[in-house]
C-alpha cells in the first residue's frame, strides 16, 4: 500500500504494521527535542539530589551523620541509574523531560516498552555518552556516540535504543489542519489514470486550500498544470473539480 | 461508499471506542471493557479501509490515533510477580551463565591474569605495584590494613558507619557493573578495559597489603564478600562482551538486529550481576568488618565460594529454557 512510498520520504512519519494487519503511523522524535528532554531530566536529577541531599544532611545531624551519608549514596545510585528506568517502564512511558516535551518511548511495534527494555536503553546511555571529556572514563559525557548513531539510523535510535529495540515518538501527533477550499461546482474526470500518491496529493490540496491565499493556490496548482491542462485560477478550479470527481466516484 | 457516508455510518462506533479507551487511560474502566479487543479490530478494519480508499486527511488521522491508543491499552505488558523472580534465581540465571561458559572463562581470564600478575609483582618488582597504586593508594591501604590487629572494626565503630559503607558499595560497585556492561557495546573495548583495569588495581592492592601490611586483616575482610563481588563483576563482563561481539561479529543478520538479540541474552546476566554485587555490598557493609575470629571469617568465605560453585554448576539443569 503506502509503505513503499513512505520509505523514501524525508519526513519522520514511520509506518508500522500491527499484528492486526493494519498500518499505523508514528512520528519519530529527532535529536534536538531528545537532547532537550535529556537536559530537563538532568536538571531534575540534579535538583532532586541537591534538595534531598540537603534534607538528608539536616536529618543526619539528628540521627547520625554516617547513616545520612549512606542514604545519600543510595539516593545517588537510584537517581542516576533507575529514575529513567522506572518512569519509562511505567504508565507514562516517559521521563519527566520527555513528558514535558510530549515524547514517549515505545517498542518498534508501537506498543509500550517492557521493564527489561527500559533497563537496556537507559544503562547503555553510558556508552552513548562517550567520548568523555577529561578524567578518562569518568569525565563529562559529550554524547558523541549517541548523536552519531542517532542521525545514522532511519528511526533516530541511539545505541541504547538499538539494543532495546525502542524508538522515541511524539506522544500525540497534532492533526494536520483541514480547511477545505470552496466546494467545486462541477465534477471533471481526470484525463489519465492517477497513481495512489497523486490521488492523495489531490485530496490533500483541496483539504488545505482554504488555508492559503488565492495567489498561493494558483502557485501550487501550476505545478500540476499537466494534469489540469490550464494555468492560473482556471487550473485551481479544474483541480478541485477533479478532486470532487475522485471523492464521489467511491 | 463516499467519504461522508463512511464517516456518518461509523461515527458512533468511533466515539464509543474513544470513550472506552479514554476510560482505560484514566484507569477507571467503564462497563463493556471486555469488548475492547473486538472493537479494536473494528477500528483496525476501518483504518485499513480508509487508507485503501484514500479518504485521506482527517479521517485517517483520527483513526490512526484511535488505533494507536487502543493498541497501547490492549498490549500493555503485565508486571510479573514474585514467582518469576524465584524462577530467575533458581533456574534462568545459572542456566544463562552456563550457556555462555566460554565467555565466562574468557572474562575470568581478563580479570584474574592481571590480578595474579600484580600479586606476583609485589615480590618480584614492587615498582609496578607502586606505580599502579600511587602514594595516596598505598597510604590508604596502610591506614586500613597496616596495624598489628584488625583495624577495620575500629574504623567502623562509629554509629551508622556500617550503613554508610553499605550505601557506598551499592553506589560504587553496582555502578561499575553497569559501566562494564554498557562499555561492551563499543566493540567490547569498554568491558575489556574495566575488567583488566580492575584486575590490575585489585591485584596490586592485594599484593601490596600481603607484602607490606598486615595480610590477615585484609584477607579476613575480603573473604566474606569476595565471591559475590568478583563473580558478579565477571558476569557483568559477560553481558558486555555479548553486546560487543554482536557488533564485531553479527553473523548473517544486520548489526542493529544482532545488537538487539545480544541485548536480550545479556539482560539476565546483568540482572544477576547487579543482584550479586548488591548482596556483596550487604556482606561488605554489615559482616566483613565485624570483629570476629579469623577462622570464622575464613570458613564463611570458603563456604560462600563453594556455594557459588554449586549454584552455577547444579541449579537450573534438566529444564528446557522457556
Amino acid at each position: 500500500m503506502s509503505t513503499e512510498a513512505s520509505q523514501n520520504r524525508l519526513d519522520t512519519l514511520q509506518p508500522i504494521e500491527l499484528a492486526e494487519g493494519v498500518e499505523v503511523r508514528l512520528r519519530i522524535a529527532g535529536p534536538l527535542l531528545r537532547g532537550g528532554a535529556l537536559g530537563i531530566d538532568l536538571a531534575i536529577q540534579w535538583a532532586f539530589i541537591l534538595l534531598a541531599g540537603f534534607i538528608l544532611s539536616l536529618t543526619g545531624m539528628v540521627v547520625g551523620g554516617l547513616t545520612a551519608v549512606g542514604l545519600i549514596s543510595l539516593m545517588w545510585f537510584f537517581v542516576w541509574w533507575w529514575y529513567p528506568v522506572f518512569f519509562e517502564a511505567g504508565p507514562w512511558g516517559a521521563t519527566f523531560g520527555k513528558k514535558i516535551l510530549g515524547l514517549r518511548v515505545v517498542q518498534k511495534s508501537g506498543s509500550p516498552i517492557t521493564f527489561g527494555q527500559a533497563v537496556l536503553r537507559n544503562f547503555l546511555r553510558y556508552a552513548d555518552g562517550m567520548p568523555f571529556l577529561g578524567f578518562g572514563v569518568m569525565g563529562i559525557p559529550t554524547f558523541g556516540f549517541g548523536v552519531g548513531v542517532l542521525v545514522a539510523t532511519q528511526r533516530f535510535q541511539r545505541l541504547g535504543d538499538l539494543a532495546a529495540g525502542t524508538v522515541v515518538i511524539y506522544d500525540k501527533v497534532p492533526p494536520e489542519p483541514v480547511v477545505p477550499s470552496p466546494p467545486a461546482l462541477e465534477t471533471i474526470a481526470p484525463p489519465m489514470a492517477l497513481r495512489p500518491e497523486e490521488v492523495k496529493a489531490l485530496s490533500a490540496f483541496t483539504d488545505r486550500a482554504g488555508l492559503w491565499s488565492e495567489g498561493r493556490r494558483i502557485e501550487i496548482a501550476d505545478h500540476a498544470r499537466e494534469l489540469s491542462g490550464s494555468k492560473g485560477a482556471a487550473g485551481v478550479t479544474r483541480l478541485t473539480a477533479m478532486a470532487r470527481w475522485l471523492q464521489e466516484r467511491k | 461508499m463516499k467519504k461522508g457516508n463512511f464517516e456518518e455510518r461509523r461515527q458512533q462506533a468511533w466515539r464509543e471506542f474513544d470513550d472506552l479507551v479514554g476510560s482505560l487511560e484514566r484507569r477507571k474502566p467503564m462497563a463493556g471493557v471486555s469488548e475492547l479487543p473486538r472493537r479494536f479490530r473494528e477500528m483496525c478494519a476501518d483504518l485499513a479501509l480508509a487508507n485503501h480508499r484514500m479518504y485521506g486527511g482527517e479521517v485517517v488521522t483520527r483513526l490512526n490515533d484511535l488505533v494507536i491508543r487502543g493498541y497501547k491499552m490492549l498490549y500493555r505488558s503485565q508486571r510479573k510477580g514474585g514467582e518469576s523472580f524465584v524462577r530467575f534465581v533458581v533456574r534462568d540465571f545459572p542456566a544463562a551463565v552456563r550457556k555462555d561458559w566460554r565467555l565466562f572463562w574468557l572474562c575470568n581470564l581478563m580479570f584474574w591474569v592481571p590480578f595474579g600478575v600484580m600479586m606476583a609483582m609485589a615480590w618480584i618488582d614492587l615498582d609496578w605495584v607502586q606505580a599502579i597504586l600511587g602514594p595516596s593508594g598505598m597510604s590508604g591501604l596502610e591506614q586500613m590494613y597496616g596495624g598489628e590487629k584488625e583495624q577495620l572494626s575500629y574504623l567502623r565503630s562509629e554509629f551508622g558507619s556500617n550503613f554508610q559503607m553499605f550505601g557506598h558499595y551499592i553506589q560504587n560497585n553496582v555502578s561499575i557493573d553497569f559501566r562494564i556492561f554498557a562499555g561492551g557495546i563499543v566493540a567490547c573495548l569498554g568491558t575489556i578495559f574495566f575488567l583488566v583495569y580492575n584486575g590490575l588495581a585489585i591485584g596490586a592492592s592485594a599484593g601490596y597489603v600481603t607484602y607490606a601490611c598486615n595480610p590477615e586483616s585484609f584477607w579476613t575482610f575480603v573473604a566474606g564478600h569476595s565471591s559475590f563481588e568478583l563473580i558478579g563483576m565477571v558476569i557483568a563482563g559477560m553481558a558486555g562482551m555479548r553486546l560487543g561481539l554482536a557488533v564485531l561479529k553479527p553473523g548473517r543478520i544486520t548489526r542493529a538486529k544482532a545488537i538487539g538479540m545480544a541485548a536480550k541474552k545479556a539482560l539476565p546476566l546483568i540482572y544477576g550481576a547487579a543482584g550479586m554485587t548488591a548482596i556483596a555490598a550487604v556482606i561488605e557493609g554489615f559482616w566483613s568488618a565485624q570483629g570476629l575470629p579469623s577462622n570464622v571469617k575464613y570458613t564463611f568465605g570458603i563456604l560462600m565460594w563453594l556455594l557459588h560453585v554449586a549454584y552455577f554448576l547444579l541449579l537450573g539443569r534438566g529444564e528446557r529454557e522457556a
